[in-house]
């Protein structure tokens, strides 16, 4: 009896570890023969296939892959055609007629039209304060979406809007004849419909499979208007460490990997994988309460000479070398270099000077007190400075150690509060941004437009995004500025008159921007990330010009 | 009589304790700073109108004490909500959590029990001998180690050799043949499992060497040796048998913990199970996936150690007394 059951476990062993070392060497293989499986890993899961209900930036490049855009960026960030062949603006600059590409299908064989493309954005703009709302950014401004006839789509905006374009990049067009059942009454249907594969596409790519946080598996789309992509498919694996994932493409059981931490990037270049650095689109940054309302017991921090102090404190090139191991570069501006062409070159990182913040201190009047911090009024400089997960659970923690000691030297002390992201941003927005001291987060722009930063900064703003305790009269009024200027070069102008103004005023003192960094198997060739990404919501052209090498 | 008066006094308990539990879930994750509405709305351009009709969406509109009645009113029908971020219903996300996980963990377990056991009676045979010292040693000190640590040392040293995270990498178009797909899922499964039995494995083996060693201290052992009967005979048949009482807890409990999984060893394996799916709805506010969670796993500990009370009661009459 015992015999046979040891038989019987052992011979189910072999069949495991047979069919497990299938797996291992014949994956994909039979896939390869028409362009091959593109194996992506990513950190960050889908959370819905629903994009009315979807908040992560994974979801978002999905549906870049399966739904069609009206445009996309180009590897040197400018605005090309996808479903839209071109496009024109009225002379007041509130009217945009776009042509669309004739004779498109679904992948279902239903025709794809302009009329898609004015229903999904007339539905967004329609509710976007209740069920779209998710989706209202797109539409700002947006009067009415027209489809005149099946090529043609006209967009009525009620005052000029200078980054259309930008807007209108990540929006997936919907298909109409699927969607617009959810789309009766207050349209509360439209963000319970869980969209699941296989869905109806119109993209490059079709969804055929969604296992959740596991894997998601899409197959070229026959229908597609556009240029046919070399790959048979592409997949993506999500992980919830990066060692996993960096291990999975170092032995191959991934070809690509997005977001690689600086850490394994001279292991990747060693063991020959192709790492691809790109400037990234992020900062990091201390905030230090702007609010003129805040606590008595911190309110000295809007003291524009502690403010400059601090920021000279800062050794910037010390936490590009340490924490970043050289793979970013020192902060300045508040949009990131990686936002297109528009941070302002003029505004150069502070000096890191400690003589200098010292006298600074001095001139503003703190002086030292027996232990060495300084004393403002009644209480010792000494701050809590919340630091949330996503600062202690990376790099960002190595960059407070390198701050904290600096800061020690000029007499002002830091208390870090470690919190997860929801209770730091609850922490931060407490009492209309009055509580908080510092916190030590990052900010991610756009690709392509500032937009997305500058409106941060903004007091409309205030208790949901900005967390900074900053409101400014003039930063609005450039905002609102900035919004309606049609003319790009007029618009750089009071973009960097924007930043200008945040280098002077220090809403953000900002640290570091880190690169973009992915990496790939050398057996694939042709890979150009376009705004730091091979798999975003900006464009398609990646992954349409992915091929085997050789 | 009084047979029927203990079991129905421990399940009185135990319904009241479920049901605190379940109050306690509901309130618990609400008095944490932040909330899922917050966090959602993060995103650029978040508007007040968003945020508003997350609150909307959510119910977070309404006062807590009618989220606490429609919460448990909606429990009393099986329903556990829908989730926040997924717009899923909960069961149908936990059910798919919970399959996962109890393969993982189930597996993990049973595998530690068996190898505690095991080297716990050897251990305890040969007590005192270099086997004992090195078997005691060894689960003392694996026993000790953080399974996120073991976890990771193991992902490095068989990075190549074994899948390094997920639970399935087939990237198959067509669903795979059924042994080729048991394959992929058991060689994924090997290194979690792997962690799983050498950090939990060395309790056993204590517990077991411990209780052997005073079962074979027993006359009726005694009697048995002389007797004539073989040692081995005597410590399989006889010894270990009665030597077993005190793993029923500590198993019952152990398999209760088998549902709330190991969530740091789910996250270095990037396996899509209940431990992982709880830690990022806490992380989330995604109150309905977080109280579900946790109620799956409160309930299940709490049955299991009314399991266990069963047991005993079967084993041991004392316990009725």
């Amino acid at each position: 009896m015992r015999n046979r059951f040891r038989r019987a476990a052992a011979a189910l062993l072999a069949v495991v570890l047979a069919a497990g070392g299938v797996t291992a060497c014949g994956q994909a293989e039979s896939e390869t023969a028409d362009g091959g499986v593109f194996r992506f890993g990513a950190n960050q899961p889908i959370d819905s296939l629903n994009p009315f209900v979807s908040v992560v930036s994974m979801a978002f490049s999905v549906f870049e892959q399966i739904y069609p855009t009206l445009v996309q960026l180009d590897p040197n960030d400018k605005y090309a055609p996808e479903f839209a062949t071109d496009w024109s603006t009225s002379e007041d600059g509130q009217t945009w007629t776009f042509h669309t590409r004739p004779g498109a299908k679904w992948s279902d064989g239903e025709p794809l039209t302009a009329a898609d493309v004015a229903w999904t954005l007339s539905t967004i703009a329609k509710f976007q304060d209740g069920p779209t709302a998710g989706l209202a950014n797109y539409v700002v401004n947006l009067d009415s979406a027209t489809a005149p006839d099946a090529n043609t789509v006209v967009l009525h905006y009620a005052n000029p809007v200078s980054n259309v374009l930008s807007r209108l990049m990540s929006v997936p067009i919907l298909p109409r004849h699927i969607w617009q059942k959810y789309a009766e009454g207050k349209g509360e249907a439209l963000t319970t419909f869980p969209n699941t594969a296989p869905i109806v596409s119109g993209g490059p790519f079709v969804l055929v499979k969604h296992q959740p946080k596991q894997i998601a598996l899409f197959k070229r789309n026959p229908a597609y208007y556009g240029p046919k992509p070399h790959l048979a498919g592409f997949g993506i694996q999500f992980f919830s460490t990066d060692d996993a994932m960096i291990t999975a493409l170092k032995s191959h059981q991934l070809d690509a990997v997005q977001s690689v931490p600086a850490t394994s990037v001279r292991n990747l270049e060693s063991s020959g994988f192709t790492v691809l650095s790109s400037p990234g689109m992020r900062f990091d940054s201390i905030t230090v309460n702007a609010n003129p309302k805040q606590q008595a017991a911190h309110r000295e921090l809007t003291n524009p000479l502690l403010r400059e102090a601090l920021d000279h404190a800062i050794n910037r090139a010390e936490i590009v070398k340490t924490s970043l191991l050289g793979h970013g570069k020192p902060g300045g501006a508040v949009i990131a270099p990686g936002t297109a062409d528009w941070t302002d070159s003029s505004i150069k990182p502070p000096s890191f000077d400690l003589g200098l913040a010292n006298r600074l201190l001095d001139q503003a009047g703190y002086r030292r007190g027996p232990d060495g911090v300084r004393i403002a009024g009644d209480h010792p400089m000494d701050y809590p400075i919340i630091l949330p997960e996503d600062t202690y659970s990376g790099a960002g923690l190595r960059s407070f150690q390198i701050v904290r000691g600096d800061f020690e030297r000029i007499g002002v002390r830091l208390e870090p509060r470690l919190l997860d992201n929801a209770a730091a941003n609850e922490a931060a927005m407490a009492n209309k941004s009055q509580d908080f001291a510092m916190t030590m987060w990052g900010w991610s722009g756009g690709t392509s437009d500032p937009d997305d930063t500058l409106n941060y900064l903004t007091c409309a703003s205030q208790g949901i995004l900005n967390d900074t305790g900053y409101c400014s009269k003039e930063w609005d009024d450039l905002y609102g500025e900035q919004g309606e200027a049609m003319n790009p070069a007029d618009r750089h102008d009071v973009v960097n008159r924007m930043q200008q103004l945040a280098a002077r005023e220090r809403p953000l003192l900002v640290l570091d921007y880190p690169d973009a960094i992915e990496a790939h198997s050398p057996s694939w060739t042709g890979l150009t990330p376009v705004g730091g990404a091979s798999f975003s919501s900006e464009s398609k052209l990646p992954l349409l010009s992915v091929r085997k090498a050789g | 009589m009084r047979s029927l008066d203990y079991l129905l006094r421990r399940g009185v308990f135990t319904v009241v304790t479920i049901f605190l539990t379940v109050t306690a879930n509901f309130f618990l994750f609400r008095v944490l700073p932040g909330d899922a509405v917050t966090n959602l709305s993060r995103v650029p351009h978040a508007t007040p109108e968003l945020q508003h009709a997350l609150m909307v969406r959510f119910g977070l509109d309404k006062s807590k004490w009618d989220q606490y009645l429609i919460y448990l009113k909606n429990l009393l029908h099986g329903d556990l909500g829908v989730s926040f971020t997924y717009q899923q219903p909960v069961t149908h996300l936990l059910v798919e959590d919970l399959k996962n996980t109890v393969l993982l963990a189930g597996v993990g377990t049973l595998g530690a029990i068996v190898l505690g056991i095991l080297s716990g009676v050897i251990a305890a045979w040969r007590r005192n001998s270099a086997l004992d010292h090195l078997n005691t040693g060894l689960a003392t000190l694996v026993y000790s180690f953080p399974s996120q640590w073991l976890g990771l040392v193991l992902l490095i040293l068989f990075a190549g050799i074994l899948p390094a995270g997920g639970m399935s990498d087939l990237f198959l178009f067509d669903s795979p043949p059924f042994w080729q797909n048991i394959g992929d899922v058991a060689s994924h499964m090997v290194l979690p499992t792997i962690t799983l039995i050498l950090t939990a494995y060395g309790g056993y083996t204590l517990v077991v060497r411990s209780s052997m060693l005073e079962t074979l201290g027993e006359d009726y052992v005694l009697t048995a040796r002389a007797k004539g009967l073989s040692d081995r005979r005597v410590v399989w048949q006889h010894a270990v048998r009665n030597a077993m009482l005190p793993m029923v807890t500590m198993v019952a409990l152990d398999l209760g913990y088998v549902v709330g999984g190991a969530v740091l060893i789910e996250v270095i394996f990037s396996w899509p199970g209940i431990g992982m799916a709880t830690y990022t709805a806490l992380s989330q506010r995604d109150y309905p996936m977080v109280q579900g969670g946790f109620l799956l796993l409160t309930v299940s500990v709490i049955l299991l150690n009314f399991l266990a009370d069963l047991v005993y009661f079967r084993l041991d009459r004392r316990v009725s007394a």
